[in-house]
């Protein structure tokens, strides 16, 4: 009986012997796996070309179409400080985005996964917070602004792409910081580990596009609201 | 050829026991200071390492034949203690590590704090299995005790 016993425990020894070298033996290669994955790099060029080209278009629109009023020279009817106000705000929200912080994400040929995030949240930090919530909520929140025509018929579109571009980089971000958790592998996950940093990047750069038609819809109107007053 | 490689890997898993335990304190300690906590709190996650030294330190010291030769259990404890220092390592050096980056303290210990149950499973089944393995000893003993006879 104490033969079957001890061999038993020989037996059982092995097994658990087994069952943790299985598992070191996973945990060792999924490490060298998701390490892999996460030094992926994307190359961008060709995307970062037809972004950028299309950013500066919007830029030299925005600007064509605040210059159309100058205080010292306009001799309309609309509230001055209205206007001021407008321009200033744009020519603010111009001055962030041509900013090197975000402009450097144009030179990139290749990124990995922490440009990726980098990128998220400088356009949260720069694009969203700077420009859309402290110049263009204020445009909206400015009772001089609010006088000159037809803004009341804009002011509902610009809020709800306000607040859909201002909760659009959660999803994002937050998807990026779980990335340095592995857990086990399912495919889900592994789909998700391969896209993540391109995915993250053309998500960002497709909200920050947005962004930028926003201020060009607001700069339209305030253009035929200026010539048209 | 079976001898060399066992003796490469007995003598190869207190070196990296050594190791691990170092840069697994070394990382502990300091996510203890960041938040302002006290030592005792991490006491219980080195009690397998504590388990499993003492069983080394038998197993060397009674000189346990059925242990010191056994490829397969020496194979895995180089295994699991080549894991934890790979994670360790991971969470100093990794520099893709987005949280690493983002926090800035030098060490991922979000990563490392997810790996801390799979370090106690390894190491508890190490100490389990050695402990099995030291009754086949004795079974052995026996053995060539009543073969002698």
């Amino acid at each position: 009986m104490k033969k079957i016993l001890l061999e038993y425990a020989s037996m059982l020894a092995f097994t658990v012997t087994g069952l943790i070298f299985g598992l070191s033996f996973f945990l060792l290669f999924i490490n060298f796996y998701h390490m892999e994955e996460l030094a992926e790099t994307v190359d961008i060029a060709s995307y970062n070309d037809t972004n950028k080209a299309s950013i500066e278009a919007k830029i030299n629109q925005i600007k064509n179409n605040i210059s159309v009023y100058e205080q010292s020279n306009y001799r309309g009817s609309l509230n001055i400080y209205g206007l001021n106000t407008v321009k200033s705000r744009l020519e603010n929200c111009i001055e962030i985005i041509e900013s090197d912080d975000m402009m450097k994400y144009f030179d990139l040929d290749q990124i990995g996964i922490n440009d990726s995030y980098n990128f998220t949240i400088d356009f949260r930090n720069r694009i969203l917070n700077d420009c859309l919530v402290m110049q263009v909520t204020s445009i909206i929140n400015t009772d001089t602004v609010e006088s000159l025509p037809n803004f009341s018929l804009i002011k509902p579109y610009i809020q709800i792409d306000l607040n859909n571009l201002l909760n659009s980089y959660n999803y994002v971000q937050n998807n990026i910081e779980n990335s340095d958790h592995y857990y086990f592998t399912t495919e889900t996950n592994k789909t998700n580990f391969f896209d993540l940093t391109e995915d993250s990047y053309t998500e960002t750069m497709n909200n920050y596009q947005s962004a930028l038609d926003l201020l060009v819809e607001i700069s339209n109107w305030y253009r035929y609201t200026v010539i048209g007053g | 050829m079976k001898k060399i490689f066992n003796g490469l890997f007995y003598g190869l898993k207190f070196l990296l026991f050594v190791v691990a335990f170092g840069l697994t304190l070394f990382i502990l300690i300091r996510m203890n200071m960041r938040l302002n906590k006290d030592f005792t709190s991490i006491i219980s996650e080195f009690i397998p390492f504590v388990i499993l030294l003492i069983l080394f330190i038998v197993n060397l010291l009674f000189k346990q034949k059925n242990i010191s030769k056994n490829l397969f259990y020496n194979l895995t404890c180089c295994l699991v203690l080549s894991t934890i220092i790979v994670v360790a390592l991971r969470s100093l050096l990794d520099t893709n590590m987005v949280l690493n980056e983002k926090y800035g303290y030098g060490v991922d210990f979000n990563f490392f704090d997810n790996f801390i149950p799979y370090i106690k499973i390894m190491l508890y089944g190490l100490s389990i299995a050695d402990i099995l393995f030291m009754f086949r000893e004795k079974d052995n003993d026996k053995i060539k005790d009543e073969k002698k006879v």
